[in-house]
């Protein structure tokens, strides 16, 4: 793509430099031309598919860079496929489920990590983040039989507790990071005042660290939100089966269409709460993101 | 260290949960090694134990049937649903689209049935899984219901539903490849396969399913079989690839790609990919299945409507006339809670009427002697006399519970060949060591 | 870190005071701890041992039911498969690929977004699109881009390549898409790096006459080492975990195959439990061998984190 050959070249990296440190100096004209380059390195992608759910029958193949009939009648059949409102449903709950289970019992050990004192810290994070970096096959293969065998295959539960494999150290990790941030002192003063540990840390550290709180919940979410080896591995059918798998197991609006149109629609439909919920809580992911990474 | 302490501590908290759970794991089936089964239908260990359909166990059945299919692009499944629903029998069909390539449809049912799961109760399987469905189980013995009724089929489709002397599906449709010409380009019919190859490369190309899936399989097969190849020995104990009529078929592929008779794009071509190019008018051949047939003077946007006819396979210079036996069978599933409303099911399915419906409307070819006789069904296919002899000329794919990777086998290296990432002759000789390779799996 | 040498010194006298409300500090990090740490032991550690096991017997693909004690063999068979090396090297060349073009993309846009210039805010909004979309999704989008004849790159640069279908192409094409969606992630992690650099330095280094390139090499990326080497870790993981987008986009064939995809193929598609079992517990070691490295080396913030 265009884009790849434009970003590439760090020549131009050092002549930038010169313009963030001095904020002050009007912005060069090369720089406007990176960021238009980034912005259609970032949207253009998203464009192209929004182009194809727009198409249906023999425009599809043609290859035009917009619709010449645009019609939306790959968004209407996928409102009508029962299996995907279905799809929304279970991932929401598995999601959500997940989500809530990960930050509860996450938060408790992520306070004890960031704040009372007591040895084994160092291995416990270790193991916390090495968890996090297990590939996902090595789960998937023996939960497949083993829910196979417990009757829980192609069910809710089945696909939440895998996805906390993931959740709960992923929130644990995060959430040590915010919980360091809280200034001792508070809590210092509260047990002064003759609160005990548990009181402390309902009272003062949980309403400040609800930030902290809700960007491991969002960055969690959409970790579940996203999770695709799970979803095709442990469930069959629209009962349990998640967003990604419909996706992925879409087998088209009527039968002579290819797939991709309804595919493209139903993945547009996913995408636009999704980009909606990242902008709205960017400064919260931006931060989630980073914790860890340039403090501590 | 303090530290090195702790973690010594957690690393061994880890150690006796995992020792903890191997010892609790699964153990089924003892151990005991040999025990590696004859390929081929041999003797009746594997499938002893099986469950056994009572034929009388439809009448009067009730209940959801939920049948599941590949993507049913010939419209033929629904319209036999929509009409079994009306006659309200108390049994209602519910239908669960997999997607199109029969690959995909193999992987979404043996999911199911590995997780025990009742979700799909009658299923349309290809007819080259029986003999692995029927070994681990999954399927009901169907040998009661279809002995009342063999005299009605066919006789090559119930061989496919055969294994271990029972049958274990009811056949549906049957099929055999065709080879399609564009008659505004082509007179008259090629003779050989060699021909069909030089004429394309003359007059605008041929198209046929070259991507790495069962699809290829079938294609390579059909000139390897007309070459005279075999794919295993005569009893079905090792493989027999590595020949030079293998080679040949092989090449003649492989050369007609390098020619451009047949575009580079073609190793990604499965049916739906290859109906559509053919479609465009621009190719003189396409290799398909009969359904194709309606298809090419229905669609909207064809563009070969009223210009094409069909043949049965040519011969190979050297060797003879062959042809690929595909088809579908109805099978029942071994974890279905209601076999009596889904033999009710496949027994409408596999009727008179509906086969004569699937015949005349949808060009897919019936299992059923007396479908041919059909006033409606000769008309609609102009083919049938054709498709009889395609039938008859045609042989099956290796029957054996190994099936799936000896098909990979071969597709995979044919594939890699007509991309040109190997010689023809590695490709055999490399699909020959893969096949006895999966011949011995324990 | 004032805070901590305070609380330390505030423990003495304060301790015998605490102790009497309520738990201990030891007992109550027990009780706070435990719970997740047994929730992981059954989520993570059990499975893990499950599949150990599985991959330590062999399961017949015939006969349902039989199976047998198989210790190493089918490690030995996965590391004697030239297919699990294919797999293998493929997910290599994806992870170095990706990884490079997303540090040096990433790198760009990091500093194209510390630039100060009017719609900054746009821009790092923008970014954030790509990160924001599924996997599956991305798929899907390189895959309407790239599948002739819907998409268009054929008809851009006036080939005819059948990009999903072709040895390295295919390759090409995930490693691209991958590059697309985790480039914003790099450039965010790159920018708070770059965010806590004072510009001071910049300003000090200028009077001293340093050129831009200099400043660029001398001062940006060693400041930026820590945070860049953070992103390259968590993204060489990531990467070699890889399945989704080989799986969508073509289904692992055309020289796209991973360690993920041919573990789960042998196990899903063949039936071959054992081997697949023993293919994704390689999978896992070969990770695990990656993080043991970076904590070992490159812990630091955890082990800021683990400071009382």
């Amino acid at each position: 793509m265009a884009a790849t050959t434009a970003e590439a070249p760090q020549a131009a990296a050092p002549r930038k430099k010169k313009g963030a440190g001095t904020a002050a100096v009007k912005t060069p004209w090369w720089l406007y031309v990176v960021v238009a380059a980034i912005v259609i390195f970032c949207l253009f992608p998203f464009y192209w598919m929004i182009n194809i759910s727009l198409k249906t029958g023999a425009d599809l193949t043609n290859g035009s860079a917009y619709p010449p009939n645009p019609t939306l009648k790959n968004y209407q059949s996928v409102f009508q496929n029962g299996d995907f409102t279905r799809a929304l449903l279970n991932s929401a709950v598995v999601s959500v489920v997940t989500t809530v289970a990960a930050l509860t019992v996450g938060s408790f050990c992520a306070y004890a990590l960031a704040r009372l004192r007591f040895k084994g810290k160092f291995p416990i994070l270790a193991l916390v983040l090495s968890i996090t970096t297990f590939p996902a096959i090595a789960i998937a293969a023996p939960l497949f039989r083993l829910w196979s065998d417990i009757g829980i295959f192609n069910t809710w539960i089945g696909l939440i507790i895998p996805n906390l494999t993931f959740a709960l150290p992923l929130a644990i990790y995060i959430l040590v990071s915010f919980f360091k941030e809280i200034p001792k002192d508070l809590e210092e003063a509260a047990l002064v005042d003759g609160a005990t540990y548990f009181q402390a840390f309902r009272k003062v550290v949980v309403p400040l660290a609800a930030p902290g709180l809700a960007t491991a919940g969002i960055l969690t979410f959409i970790g579940v939100w996203n999770e695709f080896l799970f979803a095709i591995t442990l469930t069959s059918s629209p009962k349990a089966r998640t967003v990604p798998a419909a996706i992925a197991f879409f087998t088209g609006s009527t039968q002579f269409e290819r797939p991709l149109g309804t595919v493209s629609a139903a993945s547009v439909i996913i995408s636009i709460p999704l980009i909606f919920l990242v902008l709205f809580f960017q400064k919260r992911i931006v931060a989630g993101l980073t914790a860890g990474a340039v403090k501590g | 260290m303090r530290g090195r302490f702790g973690f010594g501590a957690v690393l061994a908290a880890l150690v006796c949960a995992l020792f903890l759970a191997a010892c609790g794991g699964d153990d089924d089936g003892g151990g005991g090694g040999g025990g590696a089964a004859s390929s081929g239908g041999g003797g009746q260990e594997q499938t002893k134990g099986a469950k056994v359909i009572d034929p009388n166990s439809m009448n009067g059945a009730k209940g959801n049937v939920t049948y599941c299919t590949g993507k049913d692009t010939s419209g033929a499944s629904h319209a036999w649903i929509n009409a079994y629903n009306k006659k309200k029998t108390g049994v209602t069909v519910k239908i669960f689209e997999f997607p199109a390539s029969a690959d995909a449809q193999r992987q979404q049912f043996i999911q199911r049935q590995q997780a025990k799961s009742g979700e799909c109760d009658v299923f349309s399987s290809d007819v080259i899984w029986t003999a692995e469905f029927a070994s681990q189980k999954w399927l009901y013995d169907m040998t009661p219901y279809v002995a009342k009724r063999k005299s009605e089929f066919i006789q090559a489709p119930i061989q496919t539903v055969t294994y271990e002397g029972k049958q274990w599906g009811v056949p549906e449709t049957t099929d055999a490849g065709f080879l399609y010409y564009n008659d505004e380009k082509i007179k008259s019919p090629p003779s050989t396969w060699q021909q069909v190859y030089q004429q394309a490369a003359q007059e605008g190309g041929i198209v046929y399913q070259g991507a790495a899936y069962e699809g290829l399989t079938c294609d390579f097969l059909e000139l390897l079989f007309a070459a005279g190849g075999q794919v295993l020995n005569e009893d079905g104990s090792k493989a027999a690839l590595n020949s030079p009529q293998s080679v040949k078929a092989l090449q003649l592929m492989v050369d007609g790609i390098k020619n451009g008779a047949a575009p580079r794009a073609v190793t990604t071509y499965m049916e739906p990919e290859s109906l559509a190019a053919w479609q465009t008018g621009k190719y003189a051949f396409m290799r398909n299945w009969p359904y194709a047939y309606a298809l090419s003077q229905n669609d909207k946007g064809s563009k070969v409507k009223g210009k094409f006819q069909v043949t049965p396979q040519p011969s190979f210079e050297g060797g003879g006339k062959a042809g690929i036996l595909g088809g579908h069978n109805s099978v029942i599933s071994a974890f279905t809670d209601n076999p009596g409303a889904a033999l009710a099911v496949v027994d409408y399915n596999t009727s008179l009427e509906n086969n004569v419906r699937v015949g005349s409307k949808y060009s897919l070819a019936p299992v059923l002697n007396a479908a041919y006789d059909d006033a409606k069904v000769k008309k609609a296919l102009p083919f049938s006399d054709e498709l009889k002899q395609a039938v008859a000329q045609a042989k099956a794919r290796p029957v054996s519970p190994v099936y799936p990777q000896i098909s990979q086998a071969i597709y995979n290296n044919v594939n890699d060949a007509l991309a040109g990432r190997q010689s023809p002759a590695d490709a055999m000789k490399k699909a020959n060591d893969a096949i006895d390779k999966a011949l011995a799996t324990f | 870190m004032a805070e901590a040498t305070t609380s330390v010194t505030e423990a003495g006298p304060q301790q015998t005071q605490r102790r009497s409300k309520g738990l201990s500090e030891r007992r109550l990090a027990f009780l706070m701890v435990s719970p997740s740490m047994v929730l992981i032991a059954l989520v993570a550690a059990y499975p893990i041992g499950y599949g150990i096991w599985l991959s330590l017997h062999e399961y017949s693909v015939r006969v349902a039911g039989l199976s047998r004690w198989a210790g190493l063999r089918n490690y030995t068979t996965a590391l004697g498969d030239s297919e699990w090396w294919a797999a293998f090297t493929h997910t290599m060349i994806f992870a170095a690929s990706s990884v490079t073009l997303e540090l040096l993309i990433g790198l760009g846009m990091a500093m194209a977004m510390h630039a100060a210039f009017k719609g900054q805010g746009l821009l790092r909004t923008t970014v954030l699109v790509p990160w924001a979309v599924l996997t599956v999704v991305t798929a899907v989008m390189w895959r309407t881009m790239f599948e002739s004849p819907l998409g268009f790159v054929n008809t851009l640069l006036g080939t005819d390549t059948v990009w999903l279908g072709e040895e390295p192409y295919a390759l090409i094409v995930i490693i691209l898409a991958d590059v697309w969606k985790t480039a914003p992630f790099m450039a965010l992690l790159i920018l708070a790096g770059l965010q806590v650099i004072p510009s001071e330095i910049y300003e000090a280094a200028k009077v001293d006459g340093a050129t831009a390139w200099q400043r660029f090499t001398r001062i940006t990326l060693p400041l930026l080492t820590p945070a860049i080497l953070v992103a390259l870790i968590f993204r060489t993981l990531d990467a070699l975990r890889v399945f989704d987008l080989p799986f969508f986009l073509t289904n692992a064939k055309s020289g796209t195959s991973t360690l993920s995809t041919i573990a789960q193929e042998t196990f899903a598609s063949n039936r071959i439990y054992g081997l697949g079992s023993a293919m994704a517990v390689l999978t896992f070691l070969i990770v695990m061998a990656v993080s043991f490295i970076y904590i070992r080396t490159v812990g630091g913030n955890i082990r800021g984190l683990a400071e009382d």
